[in-house]
């Protein structure tokens, strides 16, 4: 009986979810139809174990039901949230069961296990489609229900799934700002760096084993590393002047950065080690805010060249380059989607900062917010190609939001009083 | 303190009151030293009275020395070096602006062993990345002006915060003007 009553009360949560997580807000610029999936989230067995494992149990439905909301692809029915659940015709269903522990075993505490066994069916018909088994730590739960979520989209769908996926950011104002990342859903923030400085724009490496971000030794601008594995920072790079904007290659071997070494900041390619490998740039202008294509070859970056910031993309030697901005007086802070077609950027229109869709070929730019969202700036991709995180202050002080760039969505995705900006979303 | 040492303290401190005095009477004249009377008499009670061995402070400085103010541990506001601002997405400097940068170097002259950090700052009307290009040049106008003044370049010290660590808070005419300036500090 209590647990029916929990998962009456969990399951209404869950329908009023997209306003408690913020409101799925419509930006009402870009939206387009799209045929979501509908799967149902069966209520998990429990075998044994008891509370606690019923406490799994829950946890896992919720998580993996909104795994599945945020990617976007599929709507959630679930026991109880009849209203909900009857406009939806379900092709899907997950159910399982949950065995924790029994009361006489020998082990007891942290090395009891609790296994958790996942399936995903057709409706109602209820043909296996996948199946898995897991039997995680106890704190560990979460995330296992991320891993499995991650698979019905794969297997449904044919995308990689987001759901373990996390976003680096810098929080803080006056004269600090340190590195915190958090889960895409918004759990487990995480502080990364305590080190009374600004720590900013920071960038994953493509296998998510390092973090590169700027930071200042002694009121100058050094270019970190941080290890994800062990929190260890090493220094990449400490040029004279500059040494901003990090991003790395899609292969991990190099990064691009901007260095004013030579008297004013020009886009370089160095290693990982902070050895110059190659200048890509010499104007006396500004060029700032690199950014790779998931080509490996291209690049786009930002130069105030022709008098304000304008974006360019440009190959890996430094020729072929191509004006891709020709609206607006005041562009930067691209960022390339990881299909190679789209460039989100940041458009300074009337003192506001907005984000622009642009096709990376130049054609079809769309703006993305307008001036409710007061200033959206810093935007990174997802690996989704749908999902993009942003930095807005809509509220007074900046905060992170992810958007769904297709239908416009919104939801809020850091918290609390201090301003968080930069963020860059981590890879799969 | 012996009476041989007490007499000659006396008699010095006499002397300092005297000048003391003396300037003070003459604050008509722009000429005028302004003295610190207290750094006068610090510096006096320093002095190594006759036929006493100094003891040597451990790290070697003299104990002698003509100003004891430590300019390098001060803020180089609190020593006359000022700030100066800029127009909205600007890096020229205004007459105003060149005048304090001339004051700024007339001191930095005066003590020729400080180094100073100029740090360039933007307002919060752009971006993260290009308000640190844009603080860059701000600070690299201001170095490049006090060097034609006459100030060794290797004393001037360059960096940029963009609009990354704002002096006033506030979305508005006044915080922005507040915020876009090149603010010289202590390295």
């Amino acid at each position: 009986m209590a647990r029916a009553v929990i998962i009456i009360v969990l399951s209404a949560w869950l329908a009023g979810v997209a306003v408690a997580q913020g409101p799925e807000v419509s930006l009402g610029v870009v939206k387009e139809a799209y045929e979501r999936i509908d799967i149902y989230m069966g209520t998990l067995d429990v075998l044994s174990g008891g509370m606690a494992s019923v406490d799994v149990a829950t946890e896992m439905e919720t998580t993996i039901a909104q795994d599945l909301k945020f990617s976007g692809l599929f709507r959630v029915g679930m026991l109880e949230s009849q209203a909900e659940t009857d406009s939806l015709s379900f092709q899907f269903a997950i159910r399982g069961q949950v065995e924790g522990p029994l009361r006489d075993a020998e082990v007891t505490g942290e090395d009891a296990p609790t296994t958790i066994s996942l399936d995903l069916v057709t409706y109602p018909d209820g043909q296996l489609l996948l199946n898995k088994r897991y039997r995680p730590m106890p704190h560990r739960m979460r995330a296992t229900a991320h891993h499995f979520a991650n698979q019905v989209v794969e297997m449904l769908t044919g995308e990689s799934g987001i759901a373990m996926t996390r976003v680096v950011f810098s929080r803080g104002s006056g004269d600090r700002r340190d590195l915190w990342v958090v889960d895409y859903d918004g759990e487990n923030l995480m502080r990364l760096t305590s080190n009374r400085t600004l720590n900013l724009c920071p960038d994953w490496k493509p296998d998510a084993s390092e973090i590169a971000f700027t930071s200042y030794s002694r009121g100058m601008q050094v270019l970190y590393s941080l290890d994800t594995a062990t929190g260890k920072v090493r220094q990449i790079i400490a040029q004279e002047g500059l040494n901003l904007g990090a991003s790395w290659r899609p292969d991990g071997e190099e990064l691009l950065l901007s260095l004013s070494r030579s008297g004013d900041p020009e886009i370089y390619r160095i290693s990982p080690e902070g050895e110059i490998l190659r200048r890509l740039t010499a104007v006396p202008s500004i060029e700032i805010s690199p950014e790779w294509a998931p080509n490996g070859r291209e690049l786009v970056f930002t130069s105030d060249m022709t008098g304000t910031p304008q974006l360019y993309i440009l190959d890996d030697v430094g020729s072929s380059r191509r004006r891709l901005t020709w609206e607006g007086n005041y562009n930067d802070s691209a960022t390339w989607s990881h299909s190679g077609e789209q460039i989100v950027y940041a458009t300074r229109e009337n003192d506001l900062i907005q984000l622009v869709l642009i096709r990376a070929t130049g054609e079809s730019r769309k703006l993305l917010t307008d001036a409710r969202w007061r200033n959206c700036e810093d935007p990174s991709w997802a690996p989704d190609g749908r999902h993009v995180v942003f930095a807005s202050d809509r509220t007074g002080t900046f905060k992170l939001y992810v958007m769904d760039v297709l239908e416009g969505g919104v939801r809020q995705l850091t918290f609390g009083d201090e301003p968080d900006i930069t963020p860059a979303w981590s890879p799969r | 303190m012996n009476t041989r040492k007490l007499t000659s303290l006396l008699l010095l401190l006499g002397l300092v009151a005297w000048l003391g005095l003396m300037t003070g009477c003459s604050s008509d004249d722009d000429t005028s030293i302004e003295t610190d009377p207290e750094a006068v008499v610090e510096d006096v009670v320093e002095t190594v009275p006759e036929g006493v061995t100094p003891e040597e402070p451990a790290d070697g400085v003299g104990i002698n020395q003509e100003d004891v103010t430590d300019y390098a541990a001060m803020e180089p506001a609190e020593y006359g070096v000022e700030d100066v601002f800029f127009g909205y997405d600007q890096y020229d400097l205004d007459e105003v602006t060149m005048g304090v940068l001339a004051r700024n170097a007339r001191v930095m002259k005066e003590h020729p062993e400080v180094v100073v950090l100029i740090e360039g700052h933007c307002d919060e009307r752009g971006t993260v990345q290009y308000n640190l290009g844009l603080g860059e040049k701000r600070a690299k106008a201001v170095r490049d002006y006090l060097v034609s003044l006459g100030v060794s370049s290797g004393r001037l010290r360059v960096t940029s915060y963009g609009e990354s660590r704002p002096f006033a808070l506030g979305s508005n005419d006044q915080a922005w003007s507040k915020n876009r300036r090149a603010h010289f500090a202590r390295p």
